[in-house]
């Protein structure tokens, strides 16, 4: 590929937002922002790139072949982001250890993955979400998952609901079976695909039968309401699974009390990331969307690789999954359209319609009459200044057949009582 | 209700995952044809036509909530969908095979193997595996003839019968993987959909028990 076409192009996965799909990115960022801010999550501004030791700390091996990775001047080894999680974890563990807790941030940042590029899955990709950080109890579990409701709940799809899990039923199940990373691994991937026939599979490869398969093979099907902790409690006599059970029931119990109950499905099959989370795992999916739009959970043993261990739960959303589905708002054109003349006059009524928060746009290319309503209209602005002379101007006002023409005291007048 | 969309993959399997549904109680008009879209007569199912290694695709998309394909083209793809069921028709496996005079070489001493398929990236995982150095040449069909004209040495396909390969002088010389149609399910769909997937799973699933009881 010669030069001159490589130019002009952009790298695969990668993509430019404009229009009305601009819009729509940049107005459910500052909703999500605006939501956390309302449960009392403070904004941290992260690095973009880190250090690959850094950002690869309990990287799954999938996640790790994904990094971006280049060389700094000294040689070492940088990356870009995966996500952000890992940048608090690393703030959290090395600076803010020793302040009050619990802490509560919440972000939004590229993040860079190289992947198979497909819709709603590019290799930059914008993450918004929280995390909550030095509170293991259920109630901090619970508030997170409301809030990722809350977020859900702003992208206008008729349904949504979020899939909760809790991995620690499983591991302690699988607690003391000496299972290597790469068998637990195999075990994950199975039930992650509910095949009944390779979860058999892997259990017969790894020796594992009697009560411990018959949990095994039950989880595909462990996906319900509360009934779901009841069927799992009758399956084993584990002390542990049980108090991994009681602590998801109580969860549930909580967000049933906020009257989320109908967006919430319990699933013990959702064991992803095992090595990760340590406790709740959720993901949200959405009406028309055939894969996640956020996910989420505990993950209590991060932030210990960066400084002293602390409890900690979070969830992200992925703005470009969301919006292929969210619904997007048109875009508006100016209240206010008028000549870049010198007349103070004029000056001061655009200073004025701004400073009210209207939107105002200066005709730049001289035009004006017709030519000026024509596009101007077209663009869907409000009202156009066709003509002035510094104390009278003639206004368009769209959907109206013939321009009025009204003195600037009065004009002015009107002005402040415009909305946006 | 709104039918659930199920991708059928035209060609070899077609005819036998259709079958397969009517016993389980989703049977089609007979006189479907060539049509790529239609229903169920209980309205359940929306069938769409897809080439098979395109069904993966329509179901982690999503545009398809449910879809059956080989396991052979399952595997040879990197998809993120649910495999809840096996449909034990379309039964065969991927094979190594190549000239009988292969037949008790070891190809870990054989640099510079030529190995010509059409599952470039099952076959790189299984030399991989065994730690035999091989190049892979991509052929989309007729892998048979690569050994005859010269173009690699031995082929990595799909063997049913086997009749094939004795036509064209081959012996099957390796299993790599033994393959079957398999039901897949979109993710979010089996989340969202839940009981009404589960009715379909098992009902597909006593299906073939009751088939694998007759040929008992």
């Amino acid at each position: 590929m010669d030069n001159i076409a490589l130019r002009r192009q952009r790298p695969l996965g990668l993509t430019d937002l404009f229009g009305e799909q601009a819009a729509a990115y940049a107005g459910l960022e500052r909703t999500l922002i605006e939501q956390f801010e309302r449960w009392g999550y403070r904004r941290v501004v992260l690095p973009t790139i880190g250090y690959d030791e850094t950002l690869s700390t309990q990287a799954s091996p999938r996640l790790r072949e994904q990094l971006y990775r280049f060389f700094d001047r000294d040689g070492r080894e940088l990356a870009l982001r995966p996500d952000m999680t890992v940048p608090v974890a690393r703030l959290v563990g090395t600076t803010l250890y020793d302040q009050p807790f619990p802490q509560r941030f919440y972000y939004t940042g590229k993040v860079f993955r190289y992947e198979q590029p497909q819709a709603g899955q590019r290799r930059e990709f914008t993450q918004v979400g929280i995390e909550l950080i030095g509170a293991a109890s259920a109630e901090a579990d619970a508030e997170t998952i409301a809030v990722a409701i809350e977020a859900l709940s702003t992208l206008g799809v008729d349904t949504f609901q979020i899939n909760l899990g809790q991995v620690e039923f499983l591991k302690s199940i699988l607690n003391g079976r000496g299972l290597s990373a790469e068998a637990l691994f195999a075990l994950e991937q199975a039930i992650s695909r509910k095949s009944h026939v390779e979860i058999q599979h892997t259990l017969d490869a790894l020796e594992i039968g009697g009560e411990v398969a018959e949990v095994v093979l039950a989880l595909p099907g462990l996906c319900g309401d509360l009934d779901v902790i009841a069927r799992a409690r009758h399956l084993t006599a584990s002390p542990a699974a049980h108090h991994a059970l009681d602590h998801l029931a109580h969860v549930y119990e909580l967000l049933t009390l906020d009257g989320h109950a109908a967006h919430l499905i319990l699933d013990l099959g959702e064991v992803r990331s095992m090595d990760y989370y340590t406790g709740i795992s959720f993901h949200g999916y959405v009406s028309g969307l055939g894969f996640h739009v956020l996910s989420g959970g505990r993950y209590d043993r991060l932030i210990g690789h960066f400084g002293p261990d602390l409890p900690a739960v979070g969830f992200a959303m992925s703005i470009e999954r969301a919006l292929l589905v969210a619904t997007k708002p048109a875009l508006k054109g100016a209240d206010l359209v008028l000549p870049a003349c010198e007349h103070a006059a004029c000056r001061r009524l655009a200073r004025l319609a701004r400073s009210l928060g209207l939107r105002v746009e200066l005709e730049l290319l001289g035009r004006s009459g017709d030519a000026l309503a024509n596009d101007a209209l077209a663009r869907g602005a409000d009202h156009v200044v066709l003509s002035c002379d510094g104390e009278r101007c003639l206004l368009m006002d769209a959907g109206s057949a013939k321009p009025r023409e009204l003195t600037y005291d009065a004009l002015e007048a009107e002005v402040r009582t415009w909305s946006r | 209700m709104e039918p659930l969309t199920f991708a059928l993959p035209k060609g070899r399997l077609q005819e036998e995952v259709l079958a397969l549904l009517s016993e389980a109680g989703y049977a089609t008009d007979a006189d479907v044809g060539r049509r790529l879209v239609f229903q169920d007569r209980s309205g359940e199912l929306r069938f769409i036509m897809a080439k098979p290694s395109d069904v993966p695709t329509y179901v982690e998309y999503g545009a398809a909530a449910l879809g059956a394909v080989g396991l052979d083209v399952l595997r040879e793809g990197n998809w993120d969908v649910l495999e809840p069921l096996g449909l034990n028709v379309g039964v065969c496996r991927l094979s190594l095979a190549g000239p009988a005079e292969w037949r008790d070489r070891n190809l870990r001493l054989h640099s510079g193997l030529r190995v010509a398929s059409k599952y470039p990236r099952l076959a790189h995982d299984y030399f991989q595996a065994q730690g035999i150095s091989a190049e892979i040449i991509y052929l989309d069909g007729s892998v048979e003839l690569a050994p005859a004209v010269g173009l690699a040495d031995l082929l990595v396909d799909m063997v049913q019968s086997g009749r094939t390969l004795v036509e064209n002088g081959l012996v099957e010389l390796q299993i790599i993987l033994p393959s079957e149609a398999v039901l897949i399910v979109n993710r979010a769909a089996h989340k969202m959909q839940f009981a009404r997937i589960e009715a379909i799973v098992d009902r597909l699933a006593a299906a073939v028990v009751r088939r694998k009881r007759m040929a008992v």
